[in-house]
């Protein structure tokens, strides 16, 4: 029984993912239940081009912001004088609100991933700068001046000292950047880089059951890359298994 | 022995001098320099102890050797190579640096952590991981410690890895920089007493950073007391600052007891013991008795059939017709003739006992030590003019 005052309240934006649901599905999106079953179980697949593209989205933003927040950290860590530009600098980009981030890229970039990509990494920027700067600066001065002075060149202690000491912090950076990438790769949409974003602009914000298959999905993507980087940690750094025991 | 091939080994590439031709450290904005015109010499294999008080420039002064710390004029030799004549990361990898803080690597295993300079020297793994064994012998630590992580280790068996690793790629010289200053008072007299032993095998040229006069005296084949503004007040022989201070400031800093501070220099075997009228168990009393008299010790000491002190005889013990074999007073403190005559008066205090037996490396006795012969030492015009064969110490 489709009620045409609700399909119209859905608004606008919902407009175009509702016609194109068949008659059958057309109660669940105008009812107000939270969870339609019937729904979901037959529609699932309708989220897996979007899950894939969300994915997409967060790992190429999380990789291009970490190449480039870490060459910014170790250029900082040389030249101590560039910290707190870059800090600032960084954190500028960090403080833009992401929707207006979006809209000001389009002219520039035009719709599409990249703009997505450009925005979402430059997120990624401020945190993990801060965070392997941290970690640089936690590194032991006796440590690194032990290395020093049995005759490591700076770029031995770099690499063989300073850096693996560091991977705590760069990792505590890297899940927090990648979670926030997560959800505010949601808002991708509006740029038009796809995403988990897609269904939930375009079910609108009454189809219940849409919003949560999407936040869910979405909710998953973040604690399965938080899952991911953790394993990596323990594994990249076994000496701080045996020290918490 | 394997740990007996490592000293062939050490002793065989031996040590270099360390000489510092009028060297000097200004820092930039800084009127006075940090070390001014400093010209001394280490021969080879000795260990030279840089002291004074905070400021003086003598971590500073050390620093310099393997150009932590570049120097600003002068120049410094080990051997007869200029230390300006590698570049610092070649320099610092012949030469052994051992920090206060330790600076272990702590994401390194014990055996990596020893293993870190060959490993920059390129040296095959297999080469590395038995030197890693060997050195981990050397400094007596369990070899099961070699796969641990640093933070498993306790802080004194941590400072005998930074040891290890110091030495591992066999250094011409060894820069010690408050190796114990970390260290609680026990295990520090522990570790200091290993260095010395360690050093008497392997016998490095070692330079040798502290604020503790007692440590330097203990340590030093030579101390070199340097007073703010990075000059020396004297260079000298543990000994030779303790008789003849070369002035008021030196005399400041060796101390007031210094008399007593010369007991740290000395061993047991180095002073004339007293000896004691020996009993054996069984013996007849009345034998034991015609023994007292115009003895040096006036009570017997009960010994076994190896002459191996047991305790002392009382007056009670003599009563009966033959000497029993439980004494009435226990033995009391026993030292050996290694032991440093500061601990030994020590000992002797502790112990609330007058004498001491002595015993000699079988446990056999080999006299007895009293407060009186301390005191008269201490007294006696020999303890301030005779030479003290600081040379005859294990490590000289």
């Amino acid at each position: 029984m489709a009620n045409p005052a609700l399909i119209a309240a859905v608004g606008e934006v919902g407009k175009g993912f509702i016609h194109e649901r068949t008659s059958e599905t057309l109660p669940c999106q105008a009812t107000d239940k939270l969870f339609c079953w019937g729904w979901a179980s037959e529609h699932i697949n309708r989220y897996e081009t979007p899950t894939l593209q969300h994915l997409e989205l967060v790992a190429i933003s999380v990789l291009i912001g970490f190449v480039i927040a870490f060459a910014l950290a170790l250029l900082a860590h040389r030249h101590h004088w560039l910290q707190p530009p870059l800090l600032a600098g960084t954190g500028v980009l960090y403080t833009i609100p992401s929707v207006a981030f979006f809209f000001l890229l389009l002219p520039l970039t035009g719709r599409g991933e990249d703009t997505a990509i450009i925005a979402l990494s430059a997120y990624t920027l401020q945190i993990i700068f801060r965070n392997t700067m941290i970690g640089f600066a936690n590194v032991p001065r006796a440590v690194v001046d032990a290395a020093r002075g049995m005759g490591q060149t700076d770029r031995q202690v770099l690499w063989r000292v300073e850096l693996p000491l560091a991977l705590p912090e760069i990792f505590a950076g890297l899940q927090v950047a990648t979670v926030s990438t997560v959800a505010i790769a949601t808002l991708a949409a509006f740029a038009g880089g796809g995403g988990l974003g897609e269904p939930i602009l375009k079910g609108g914000i009454s189809f219940k059951t849409n919003l949560i298959l999407a936040g869910g999905i979405t909710f998953l993507i973040a604690v399965s890359f938080g899952l991911i980087l953790f394993a990596l940690q323990r594994l990249l750094t076994p000496w701080r298994r045996v020290t918490q025991t | 022995m394997p740990s007996d091939e490592v000293t062939e080994r050490e002793s065989n590439s031996g040590a270099s001098a360390v000489r510092y031709e009028g060297a000097s450290k200004r820092y930039p904005g800084s009127a006075k320099a940090a070390v001014d015109e400093l010209t001394l010499e280490v021969p080879a294999g000795e260990i030279c102890v840089l002291v004074g008080p905070s400021g003086c420039g003598k971590t500073t002064a050390m620093r310099m050797v393997n150009r932590m710390v570049e120097p600003s004029a002068g120049d410094i030799l080990i051997g007869e190579r200029s230390v300006r004549e590698r570049s610092p990361a070649q320099l610092r990898r012949e030469i052994g640096y051992v920090i206060q803080q330790i600076g272990l690597f702590p994401h390194r295993t014990i055996a990596q952590n020893i293993g870190a300079v060959p490993q920059l020297l390129g040296w095959k793994r297999e080469r590395t991981a038995a030197r890693a064994a060997e050195l981990l012998a050397l400094v007596g630590l369990d070899p099961d410690l070699a796969e641990r992580y640093p933070a498993q280790l306790s802080g004194g068996q941590q400072q005998r890895v930074g040891v290890a690793r110091a030495l591992a790629a066999d250094p011409l010289v060894m820069l010690m920089d408050e190796p114990f200053g970390a260290i609680d008072p026990i295990n520090r007299e522990r570790l200091q007493n290993e260095f010395l032993r360690l050093q008497a095998e392997i016998g490095k040229t070692v330079l040798f950073v502290t604020h503790d006069i007692d440590e330097a005296i203990k340590m030093g084949d030579r101390i070199a007391i340097m007073r703010e503004g990075g000059k020396v007040a004297q260079y000298a022989t543990p000994a030779e600052l303790l008789m003849d201070p070369a002035d008021e400031f030196v005399e400041d800093f060796v101390g007031a007891d210094r008399a007593l501070k010369r007991l740290a220099l000395m061993r047991v075997a180095d002073i004339d013991l007293w000896e004691a009228p020996l009993a054996h168990v069984g013996q007849a009393t009345a034998e034991v008795r015609s023994k007292l008299s115009g003895a040096e010790v006036p009570y017997p000491l009960l010994v076994d059939s190896e002459r191996r002190p047991l305790g002392w005889l009382s007056e009670r013990d003599l009563a009966g017709e033959l000497v029993p074999s439980k004494p009435d007073s226990p033995l009391g403190p026993l030292l050996d003739l290694d032991d440093v005559m500061r601990d030994a008066l020590a000992d002797l205090l502790q112990g609330e006992a007058q004498y001491a037996a002595v015993a000699d490396h079988q446990g056999r006795i080999a006299g007895v030590l009293s407060v009186e012969i301390i005191s008269e030492f201490l007294g006696s015009p020999q303890a301030k003019t005779e030479e003290h064969p600081a040379t005859e110490r294990p490590h000289g």
